[in-house]
């Protein structure tokens, strides 16, 4: 399935005016984004340097000027624009790249100024006090788990939360570690509403992908529909029990004046002594009458009974 | 006259040199709940308000309500309405109560006729004197009634006339009462519509969902809805009892663990209630004729 494409002003080689719609509808829209960016550039940069060249230069040195100047600008924008969806990818890996390339140089930089033995017991000691110490080790890992799941959220959005037209996904904004798993903030792009996440078995998707046990989202603002929180739960932290206080509030030198209710003798307390009478069903009991609209007597397999709700 | 002010309570003449003196709570404050899922103290405004406890046997839901009556009791001037079908849940609570209905469908009805009939006379009274709440230190105090497995009175014992009466009644107290302090704090296991009228049930602002047996039970108790976005206490590991969802402020359900009290400090929290309201003529003339 191909379809003409007409626009072609700048460069990229739709071979034969021949554009595949099915492909990457994604990568066409970055195009077009590009090259809109790259004339809205050039007319506004260009307007503003040529009117502010000609101020000091001849007039049409000026326009040529503003002209070379405008299409610099929009060529960088232009490429920015047409890199993005590798800078994304830069970006989203950001935290692990910096990470990465701390490790690889703190190591060269240690080695070259310490001894062999210094550099292992440098090492053994950052690495093992923490992996040693029982919070310090809860805290890191719980960092850890931040940054992978907004890994795992992104590609669950990617994969099956429906998008819009541009493919944009929700913008994954920090996460938190919590007691229980992780707290994630979502700003959603227009196209999404949090209706598209509450939909059936999407919350379970979630989860799954996640490594959790179990993922909650509801709105994290009440100015804006667009943000949004997700709890991702995937420990227990409820398993303790809880003490009351309130017989903290209880003196401890209140006389024992336990009142005492009057005996009851231990009768009828097993099924023999009790005798087996008949049962007094009602004689006059009202006929059962049909209801008049009985549409919502059907249960489904589940067990979801709509008369629950009535 | 100001519509906001309250009328302060006299200080009894007879007052002796060294009197008990209630555990210095006020309804006015919030109840300790428990714990939340990030370690904070779950509390719980019951003032104004009207709570419903949900959940399969064995989850904790008499714990909660004993936590709140527990509450209630150490205030000096809450009256306690106990009401529980199965009498051990807030049996230990009978002699600080005012009234405490065991499982008797005819009594029962007469409470809550009472209850009602005082709700009427205390809006005559705040019209008389153009108000429209009470206050702290009012004139009158507040009155708690908590029902413990409401299904007992509502779907179970009588005829079908009087558990239509009872959740009427219950409806009313529910719709009407807190603007004069008359507090309903209501157990059931599965509140759906054939145990209470959904009329009476969507009426509680608040929802405690202990551990049920599907996600639908779970919807019936904290509103249709919560099971889609990832709230259903379905989930909760039916070994942990006491833990559940919450709907209070903020109108989000929150995983919180309710407090517990064993049975000894329960008997050593009703005992000190029970001493103290008596001295103040709080509890005694009535707990009698109940009993």
């Amino acid at each position: 399935m191909s379809k003409s494409s007409q626009r072609s002003p700048f460069g990229w080689s739709n071979r034969g005016g021949q554009v595949t719609v099915i492909e990457a509808p994604v990568a066409r829209s970055h195009r077009r984004r590009a090259i809109i960016s790259f004339w809205v550039t050039l007319g506004v940069v260009g307007l503003l340097a040529a009117t502010v060249a000609s101020y000091y230069l001849h007039p049409i040195l000026g326009a040529l000027l503003g002209v070379v100047l405008g299409a610099v600008l929009g060529a960088v924008v232009f490429a920015l624009i047409a890199a993005w969806p590798v800078l994304r990818v830069f970006w989203h890996w950001l935290p692990e790249i910096v990470l990465g390339l701390a490790v690889v140089y703190g190591w060269t930089t240690l080695m070259q100024s310490t001894p062999l033995w210094g550099s292992l017991l440098i090492v053994a000691l950052v690495v093992g006090v923490p992996a040693a110490i029982k919070p310090i080790r809860l805290r890191v890992m719980a960092w850890v788990w931040c940054l992978i799941v907004r890994h795992r959220l992104r590609l669950c959005f990617a994969a099956f939360i429906a998008t819009n037209r541009h493919g944009s996904l929700p913008l994954i904004l920090p996460a938190k570690p919590t007691p229980a798993g992780e707290r994630v903030w979502v700003w959603l792009r227009p196209g999404l509403s949090l209706r598209d996440l509450e939909q059936d078995g999407q919350v379970q998707k979630l989860a799954v992908a996640c490594w959790a046990n179990e993922v909650r989202v509801m709105r994290a603002n009440r100015k804006y529909a667009a943000l949004i929180r997700l709890d991702i739960t995937r420990r227990e932290p409820l398993a303790h029990t809880i003490v009351s206080p309130l017989p903290d509030y209880v003196p401890t030198d209140i006389p024992a004046n336990a009142p005492t209710s009057p005996g009851m003798p231990p009768v009828g307390l097993d099924l023999p002594d009790v005798p087996d009478q008949p049962a007094t069903a009602s004689t006059d009991a009202p006929r059962q009458r049909k209801p008049r609209n009985n549409t919502t007597n059907t249960t489904s397999p589940n067990g979801f009974d709509p008369s629950d709700y009535a | 006259m100001d519509l906001t002010d309250t009328i302060e309570l006299p200080t009894p003449a007879t007052a002796a040199d060294t009197v008990p003196v209630a555990g210095g709570l006020s309804i006015f404050d919030p109840v300790f709940l428990g714990i939340d899922e990030f370690g904070h103290p779950a509390y719980l405004p019951m003032i104004y308000r009207n709570i419903l406890i949900g959940g399969e046997p064995g989850a904790g839901k008499s714990s909660l309500l004993n936590t709140i009556v527990g509450h209630a009791a150490l205030c000096p001037d809450v009256r306690l309405c106990l009401l529980d079908g199965k009498q051990v849940e807030l049996g230990l609570w009978k002699d600080a109560a005012d009234v405490f209905v065991g499982p008797d469908m005819d009594h029962a009805i007469r409470t809550l006729r009472r209850v009602q009939t005082v709700m009427d006379n205390r809006y005559s009274f705040l019209l008389a004197r153009r108000r429209r709440k009470i206050g702290p230190n009012d004139l009158f105090g507040q009155i708690l009634v908590a029902c413990d497995e409401i299904a007992y009175f509502s779907a179970t014992a009588g005829d079908k006339k009087d558990q239509d009466l009872f959740a009427a009644l219950l409806r009313d107290i529910v719709a009407r009462g807190r603007a004069v302090g008359i507090i309903v704090a209501a157990a059931t296991q599965r509140p759906s519509s054939d145990i209470i009228p959904p009329s009476l049930r969507d009426l509680f602002a608040w929802r405690f969902a202990g551990r049920c047996t599907n996600d639908v039970s779970s919807d019936i108790v904290l509103g249709h809805g919560w099971y889609a976005r990832g709230f259903s206490s379905n989930s909760i590991d039916p070994n942990n009892q006491g833990e559940g969802y919450l709907i209070a402020e903020g109108g989000i359900p929150n995983r919180v663990k309710a407090a517990y009290m064993t049975d000894a400090d329960i008997i050593r929290v009703a005992d000190y209630a029970t001493w103290t309201r008596r001295r103040s003529g709080l509890a005694a003339p009535a707990a009698k004729v109940a009993a």
